[in-house]
């Protein structure tokens, strides 16, 4: 093999703007991440060292990536309208994250709420208009956060399907031509002090199962009764701050909620797929970055005086490692593609119980191996698999995160199930 | 949690005495009263606290003289039959701690070499044990064979790399060895146990004092857990040891794996067994889908189960190897073939489950357990990092070989 670029992808299916943005993903990543990457963790809380790559992929005058999604029109690339939307999601995930899977989410993240008004056939223009300027004229990166899990129920908010949103305690209340928002969120990405602009699922009346009662309503940070406590320390993720985020009686304008009845509730279960397909182009990416690593320490290190991939018995191993990145990476972009046939008429769309539960699905599939194959790794590097110079272990604590996050495992299996045996009460 | 942690881990208590239960207690208080309860200060001010509760255990409690010869000061655990007593005491440490199970763990496992019947050196007993297990608290730190790089043809133990050479000169030997790696504490070691080859590339093993100025260490290293450790890179540079400081009976650093294998298999049951407590509660008084207690629904139970599981039969097993050694007259010694390779089989045995218990019970904490502020996530960075370690080469291939060799009669592998 020639390097990691053969791992298998659809070459009929990807963007023609692949290439290029990989290779300028790559360039950032060779000099702006890559060399100082080994420093995150103790930048976890200040991100001095963190901030400037961000600046610099985010940023007007560096790639530029925090306006992609917004149309030409309003200053962007319209990545929202394109046909590839996803599959270009899932190359850019996987550049960043071969770099860092921490700063791979929280640039991701910052799509992740406005996916809701910028991707067809859901476009808000007045709310791209209002929103575009923010991070289409900054030479800043300019982050946002979808602000969804709260203390009391975990995952319970993303379990739409049964739950239907009656356990959400955050409510908007209307009064005259402003929403009131009260409540409190914890962990989002890109929160702890960071976003400019939050999404918040709520209930517009609750204990309610209604989906016309769900709604998502957009709160720029500075607005007043907004208060952010700062981040957490975590086993890893650096790049990616979280935090706790109060909204006390928190007024925006009523237009600032996504779509409306019945549709906020739709769109909220369309940024899950984007979510899932998301998560595994970071997890394709770190396993990049692993293969690169560990063809090197294989072919350099030796096992009875023979390099370690000569023996039959350690080849074994490191033969299943690339083979479950190729795999991984072969359902990474089947994922992605289920996206992008969203609008098809062979597709599905991605509100769709079909969407949502092979997504999650696969996302949890290969979550799975990726924390295995990560393990496996720092075993065949034995002695040298916790040194942070070999960037393995760091890859090894920051993929477990992707594993817990939207839901965790056991959520994905409930879904499994509920969609391929068809229950009724889970 | 209503039950006690022995009454639901059952192990054959018969294999430890009163005595040694009496102690083991204290070790317990000590985890509880010093750490346990304070996780939240133990973890703000970390690198100090890490130091003051190792001096506490070691020298108000005593521990660092727990396997001398009771003639030498210590506490005569310097028998066979008292491997059970100290695997439990290395499982109470690591309920508390795993770095300091790990710096207990190796300092046992060198002086169990020099000090455990039928192989007590009183000479060299008498030598080291009032410098190293007197009234400082003194770290010892274990650098094993491993893998060599491409371009060297090493002596090899069991397919192993041997980095290190002791080679006899005048009255004593040298020692030599480039950028060899410890699995602890490389930083700050005042004694280094490392297995060499000596002229004729058998294997031995060599005691080195850390004081000696051709005792050159790198950087310290930053891993992914056991950072108290301090583990750094070592080279040694024609460093002269008195001849007694060498060890070369036939089995010696087969002796060294399989009191390792035991003993970090009881540091990392400990932590199991604390992150069952730590999971237990979570699934307590954590709720889901609108009102259930976490641990009532069948999923979630399923995944505790497979934690409660795990941790269970790692105990087992623990107790299986540390009977096995505590019985050389049925068994072998602990440098026999046999008892190599069982130790080899259930101390990477004990490491997965109990790797496997941490990432399934994460599962159900999910960001909690990815938090510092819960604690969790240092018991699975610690178990992964002793786990790394304990593989060796190419993910535990050699103790493949050895298990092969044994149980199949494998010749040339």
């Amino acid at each position: 093999m020639k390097n990691f670029d053969e791992f298998s992808k659809p070459e009929e299916y990807i963007s023609p703007m692949d290439k290029h943005i990989r290779s300028v993903i790559r360039n950032w990543a060779a000099k702006e991440v890559m060399p100082y990457r080994r420093k995150y963790d103790e930048d976890w809380k200040d991100h001095h060292i963190i901030e400037p790559a961000f600046d610099k992929l985010m940023g007007n005058k560096g790639v530029g990536l925090q306006k992609a999604l917004f149309p030409p029109e309003l200053g962007g690339w319209g990545i929202g309208q394109s046909d590839s939307a996803f599959t270009v999601s899932c190359a850019l995930a996987e550049e960043v994250g071969r770099a860092d899977t921490a700063m791979a989410v929280a640039f991701m993240v910052t799509y992740w709420p406005l996916t809701t008004i910028l991707v067809d056939p859901h476009v808000n223009w007045r709310l791209a208009k209002e929103f575009a300027p923010m991070f289409c004229n900054s030479d800043k990166a300019v982050f946002a956060a979808n602000a969804m899990t709260e203390p009391q129920g975990g995952a319970d908010i993303e379990n739409m399907e049964i739950l239907g949103g009656k356990t959400i305690r955050t409510v908007a209340r209307l009064e005259g031509d402003e929403w009131v928002l009260n409540g409190h969120k914890l962990w989002p990405t890109n929160t702890g002090g960071v976003s400019k602009l939050f999404s918040v699922p709520c209930t517009t009346k609750p204990g309610s199962n209604d989906p016309n009662d769900f709604a998502m309503i957009f709160v720029p940070a500075d607005t007043k009764g907004v208060t952010q406590g700062g981040p957490y320390e975590k086993a890893g993720m650096a790049a990616d701050k979280n935090g706790d985020i109060w909204f006390e009686d928190v007024r925006v304008p009523v237009w600032y909620r996504a779509h409306g009845p019945g549709m906020d509730a739709q769109v909220f279960r369309e940024i899950i797929p984007w979510g899932l397909a998301a998560s595994m182009g970071f997890i394709c990416g770190a396993m990049l970055n692993l293969y690169e690593i560990l063809y090197d320490f294989v072919s350099t290190k030796t096992y009875k005086n023979k390099p370690l991939k000569e023996d039959d018995h350690i080849a074994s191993i490191i033969g299943r490692i690339a083979g479950d990145i190729d795999i991984c990476r072969i359902l990474t972009y089947e994922a992605a593609r289920m996206g992008d046939r969203r609008n098809k008429p062979y597709g599905y769309p991605i509100h769709s119980d079909e969407v949502a539960c092979k997504m999650r699905n696969l996302k949890d599939f290969v979550c799975d191996r990726a924390v295995d194959v990560f393990g496996k790794a720092m075993d065949v590097l034995g002695p040298f698999g916790a040194d942070r110079e070999y960037d393995i272990e760091k890859h090894w604590r920051d993929i477990k995160i992707i594993q817990l996050w939207m839901g965790g495992k056991q959520l994905c299996q409930v879904e499994a199930a509920r969609y391929f045996f068809n229950c009724k009460t889970l | 949690m209503n039950k006690a942690l022995d009454e639901l881990f059952v192990y054959p208590k018969e294999l430890v005495d009163e005595e040694s239960k009496r102690i083991i207690n204290v070790v317990r208080q000590w985890a509880d009263k010093e750490i346990i309860s304070k996780r939240q200060e133990y973890r703000e001010n970390y690198e100090k606290l890490f130091t003051e509760k190792s001096k506490t255990l070691n020298l108000t409690i005593g521990l660092q003289r727990l396997i001398l010869p009771e003639e030498q000061g210590g506490f005569g655990w310097n028998n066979p039959a008292n491997a059970p007593g100290i695997a439990s005491i290395l499982t109470e440490i690591g309920r508390a701690d795993a770095a300091i199970g790990v710096a207990t763990a190796v300092k046992y496992t060198i002086l169990a070499a020099i000090t455990m019947a039928p192989n007590f050196d009183k000479a060299l007993c008498d030598a080291l044990a009032p410098v190293y297990c007197g009234e400082e608290l003194k770290t010892f730190s274990l650098i094993l064979p491993g893998m060599g790089n491409v371009g060297q043809d090493t002596p090899l133990f069991l397919g192993r790399s041997i980095l290190a050479t002791a080679e006899p000169e005048g009255d004593g030997y040298v020692v030599n060895g480039k950028n060899l790696r410890p699995i602890n504490s490389g930083a700050i070691a005042d004694l280094f146990c490392v297995v060499c080859a000596d002229k004729v590339g058998k294997p031995c093993i060599a005691l080195v004092p850390g004081d000696n100025a051709n005792v050159v260490r790198g950087r310290t290293l930053q891993e992914t857990g056991l950072n108290a450790s301090f583990n750094a890179d070592v080279s040694f540079n024609n460093v002269k040891i008195p001849k007694s400081y060498v060890i070369s009976r036939q089995g010696v650093v087969e002796e060294i794996y399989t009191w390792l294998n035991l003993l970090l298999g009881g540091v990392s049951v400990g932590t199991g067994l604390n992150f069952f407590e730590m999971v237990g509660d979570w699934s307590e008084t954590r709720t889901i889908k609108g009102g259930y207690m976490m641990k009532e629904n069948p999923l979630c139970a399923s995944v505790l189960a497979d934690v409660a599981d795990e941790v269970f039969t790692s105990r087992l097993f623990l107790y299986d190897l540390a009977q096995t050694i505590s019985k050389p007259n049925d068994w072998g010694q602990s440098g026999s073939q046999r008892v190599y390779t069982v130790s080899q089989v259930i101390g990477s045995k004990i490491q997965q489950n109990v790797m496997r218990a941490i990432n399934r019970g994460l599962e159900l904490m999910g960001s909690a357990g990815y938090s510092k502020e819960w604690h969790v996530e240092k018991h699975w960075r610690d178990i992964k990092t002793i786990q790394s370690y304990l593989c060796g080469v190419g993910a535990e291939a050699p103790v493949k070989m050895d298990t092969a060799r044994f149980f199949f009669d494998c010749k040339d592998i």
